[in-house]
């Protein structure tokens, strides 16, 4: 029976393979401590399986990383998505970064030390004496200069990738807020801006700020749009605790520690792999099956998969982000939004605490104005902001002040994005018919509308073309200008489109608070905008949701960032 | 012979013209474009119209498909519109990826669906045969995507014996990659314990993808073998005390390969379609999850080459099937 043997000999030889197995993975596989110590070596060692969240770091071992998306360019200044960010803010630094965990705390990085004030035009950074770049260029104020240059004349194909440099400086060329920059020694850059900013220091904070090797930029003509390949090559350039050794467009990227790191010690791990898996449902099997050791922006309702779970830590990353409910008055004829009441009684009615519970996995906080808990500005902002308490009664009896019974009810269209996930907006279906029901209960006629997220919803909400509808935000940099200023900030004159709010008096408060830079009267002056927002209810805040990041429990020093912006510099295995 | 292989790329040429068209319009005709993909929340009017004029989205569609067709007949396919690659070499780095799977896919096909289908041929009414028959209707339905999470989750995580995604395991082998065949890569780099681990990781997502080909391997290979073992020569050869086994390779399979062959070779270039659906689940960095993600983003430049460039191969692989007819059966001429 020869056809039989064949069959029999395939299925032997796919056994034979997963058998083989056995050896290959046991080196990823997180409880090592198990093993039966090496003989010779018992009392005067401490125990591994003791590490837990103690112990001094070790030096050693690969951590292969699952992130939720591929990155979307290789050259820092040309990205604005966290993905991007992750990656190359291992091996690429900026003159200043935030202090690991805070949002609002800078330190310097390959500045020493710098000088400038919010209110003021000039800024002068001393810089860290004997860094090199990874292609073995020494970094100086040259360098800096360069780069800075290299932005401000950024070709126009370069411009839609350079949001950022777009955003902070205000444009590119000779129209932008940069005056100058000059290199005034070998080891300090003095910038000059045209207008003072108050969020210039945390703007070149972010990772597009990043200084990059000069003879890199010119090997690989970084600066011709047509021939460019620092974006799409793998580039020895920077700076960072870990070099990038090979990239694999959606498969992985492997990092090796830099030896010659100018920190106070040298990255941990011997090599960071980072593998882009999309699905979070793949990601959280990937760690389980122990082909990674840890992966970003667990699912929340799979928090308990590895919460308190033998084997698996949760590191929770308390939010930065607010999501919200858009309202827009003048988005249908006759609009029962048009008043202030009915919008009041839309805030009344959401119960946000359950929204938490529900589908945030208890990761969270209600969100009573748009700045989160983690900003430096919640106090000063946020004093005396008008709050809308979960009050089903209180919300009928705005109805009925309004002029809406049972029999005229306020009806409203209300959307929902579908093929999208967000960090704060986990379930925007499951969200939606939740908040549709607490908004029935008190009397509204909902008609639901759904449309796809990237193609259809973002433009229509920005088109105002939604009474009511689902989006959020997660902040950039500390600033409350980068919050209400963005969503709120008029535009010669135009009401922003997202709301159609015509609040009274907000476009002079945004105005007077763009203008405030001394941090007291600026947070006091942001404030008043915020009382008009959110006593016109321009719009409803709703949750702050917070993020985790899974790992197996060999993976020590992992401190999350409410922003995201996360070094591996400081994390170890223990065990290895 | 060469007349024939002529006249068949001759017609390539239509072919492709009319599927660049299609492939144009079915991009244009989904809901958005890559400009909100790339602006996200930021996405206002105004944004919107500066990031398509910097894309070229804002001309007309026909200036956009004559500017497309010229870069295209000069060889130029084209740069994706979110990253900015080059989409032939996006293409042509991950094709080893969705070869190495497909392959796999196929072997595993073959192996298990020939001798199956032939013992379950000559068992013939038998429970085993029945069974046979229900389990490759199971096989034809099952969703790729389902089998393919169940696989995972009962030899990845239930009982782990198996890799539940990626290529190789990257903790334990760091293998520089040369030909994108990692496989191929891990023996380039002297490491045979690599090699191995390649191979375990290329088994679930092969068992997910060679399933549907499998079943239908096995029910030509049945209903071929039955239609043979029928005929008065095999009847002859048993009469003439040959070994059963002679019987089998020598006058039956030999006889009955015909349409399996034809079947192989369709189910060859359906497998592409397959391995969108695989590479997403078992992060296989091929064409297909490639594919997959440019459709999600609206990337048309990798749509549109993308699709094009697959397209060329599956009509190249069948052009072969057609060739190496005439080499088994050489009552078949192609003039």
């Amino acid at each position: 029976m020869p056809n039989w043997r064949w069959f029999s000999v395939f299925t032997v030889l796919i056994l034979v393979l997963a058998a083989c197995g056995d050896a290959g993975t046991s080196a990823s596989a997180p409880d090592e401590s198990d093993d039966p110590p090496a003989s010779g070596s018992d009392a005067s060692e401490p125990p591994a399986s003791d590490g837990g969240t103690s112990g001094e770091p070790q030096t050693g071992g690969t951590l292969v990383f699952g992130a939720a998306g591929e990155i979307s360019s290789l050259d820092p200044s040309l990205t604005s998505d966290g993905e991007s960010f992750r990656l190359l803010q291992q091996v690429y630094e900026p003159l200043v970064d935030l202090v690991p965990g805070t949002v609002d705390e800078l330190e310097g990085v390959l500045a020493e030390s710098w000088t400038g004030e919010p209110d003021g035009t000039e800024y002068v950074f001393t810089l860290k004496e004997g860094v090199a770049f990874h292609d073995g260029e020494p970094f100086n104020a040259e360098a800096v200069k360069i780069n800075f240059d290299r932005w401000q004349n950024f070709a126009t194909e370069f411009h839609d990738g350079a949001y950022y440099y777009d955003a902070v400086m205000g444009g590119f060329g000779a129209e932008n807020n940069i005056e100058s920059v000059e290199a005034t020694g070998d080891l300090e850059v003095t910038i000059t801006l045209k207008e003072p900013s108050p969020t210039f220091l945390y703007g070149i904070a972010l990772t597009p700020f990043s200084i990059v090797s000069p003879a890199a930029l010119e090997a690989t003509n970084a600066d011709d749009p047509a021939a460019s390949t620092f974006g799409t090559e793998v580039v020895q350039a920077g700076t960072g605790p870990f070099v990038l050794d090979e990239w694999i467009s959606q498969d992985s990227a492997t990092l090796s520690r830099n030896d010659e790191y100018h920190g106070e010690h040298t990255a941990y791990l011997d090599r960071l792999i980072i593998r882009p898996i999309p699905d979070p449902a793949a990601r959280l099997q990937a760690l389980e099956g122990g082909s990674l050791q840890g992966f970003d922006l667990i699912n929340p309702t799979d928090r308990p998969a590895v919460d308190g779970v033998e084997g698996f830590q949760l590191i929770n990353r308390e939010s930065y982000n607010t999501f919200y409910l858009g309202i827009n008055p003048t988005a249908t004829e006759d609009s029962p939004l048009q008043e202030q009441a009915v919008r009041q009684a839309v805030a009344h009615a959401i119960d946000r605490d359950a929204l938490i519970e529900a589908f945030y996995g208890g990761g969270g906080s209600a969100a009573d104005f748009f700045l989160p808990p983690t900003s430096g500005w919640f106090d000063s902002v946020g004093a005396d902001v008008p709050t809308y308490e979960f009050d089903p009664d209180g919300a009928r009896e705005l109805l009925e002040g309004a002029g809406f019974g049972e029999d005229n009810p306020p009806t409203v269209n209300f959307w929902f994005p579908t093929e999208v996930t967000r960090p704060y907006m986990p379930d925007p279906s499951g969200l939606h018919q939740a908040i549709t029901t607490m908004l029935e209960d008190v009397g509204f006629v909902v008609e639901a509308g759904s449309a796809i997220w990237g193609t259809e919803y973002l433009p229509a909400s920005a088109a105002s073309s939604y009474d009511m509808f689902f989006l959020g935000w997660t902040g950039d940099y500390d600033d409350p200008s980068n919050w209400y200023g963005v969503h709120f900030g008029f535009s010669q004159g135009e009401a922003p489109g997202r709301f159609s709010c015509e609040a009274e008096g907000l476009e002079e408060a945004e105005a007077a608070a763009d203008a405030v830079l001394e941090e007291g009267a600026r947070g006091e002056a942001w404030n008043e905008v915020a009382k008009i927002v959110h006593e016109e209810v321009c719009f409803v805040t709703l949750v702050h949701g917070d993020t985790g990041v899974a790992l197996t429990d060999a993976v020590q020093g992992y401190v999350a960032n409410p922003t995201g912006s996360e070094s591996f510099l400081d994390i170890w295995l223990s065990g290895e | 012979m060469a007349k024939f292989i002529i006249r068949r790329l001759l017609l390539l040429i239509p072919i492709l013209l009319g599927l660049t068209l299609l492939i144009f319009v079915f991009t244009r005709l989904l809901p958005g474009d890559p400009a909100t993909t790339i602006l996200g929340e930021r996405a206002t009017p105004e944004n919107l119209a500066l990031v398509r004029e910097s894309l070229g989205l804002d001309r007309p569609l026909h200036e956009q498909y004559f500017q497309y067709m010229g870069g295209l007949l000069q060889g130029d396919l084209g740069r994706s519109f979110i990253t900015n690659q080059d989409v032939v070499n996006d293409f042509l780095q991950r094709f080893p990826a969705t070869i190495e799977l497909s392959v796999a896919a196929i072997i595993f096909a073959i192996a298990a669906g020939i001798p199956l289908g032939v013992y379950t041929a000559k068992r013939r009414g038998t429970w085993v045969d029945a069974s046979g028959t229900v389990l490759s209707l199971i096989g034809i339905s099952i969703p790729i995507f389902f089998l393919g999470l169940m696989l995972k989750w009962i030899f990845a995580i239930q009982f782990p014996i198996l890799p539940d995604s990626g290529r190789i395991d990257l903790v334990d082998y760091f293998i520089p990659r040369v030909t994108n065949f990692m496989t191929v890569d891990a023996l380039l780099a002297g490491e045979p314990g690599g090699f191995i681990d390649a191979l375990r990781h290329l088994v679930l997502p092969a068992l997910a993808l060679g399933t549907i080909p499998l079943a239908i391997i096995m029910r030509i290979t049945r209903a071929s073998v039955i239609d043979v073992l029928n005929e008065d020569y095999v009847r002859t050869a048993h009469a003439k005390g040959l070994r059963e086994s002679t019987v089998d390779g020598r006058h039956i399979l030999r006889n009955a390969l015909l349409p399996v062959v034809t079947v192989i070779g369709l189910q060859t270039g359906l497998l592409l379609g397959g391995a969108i659906l695989t590479e997403t689940i078992f992060s296989w960095g091929g064409v297909g999850r490639w594919i997959y993600d440019a459709v999600r983003t609206r990337d048309y430049q990798i749509i549109q080459s993308g699709v094009l460039m697959l397209a060329l191969i599956f009509v190249l692989v069948n052009l072969v099937v057609d060739i190496s007819y005439a080499f088994l059966n050489p009552r078949i001429r192609h003039s």
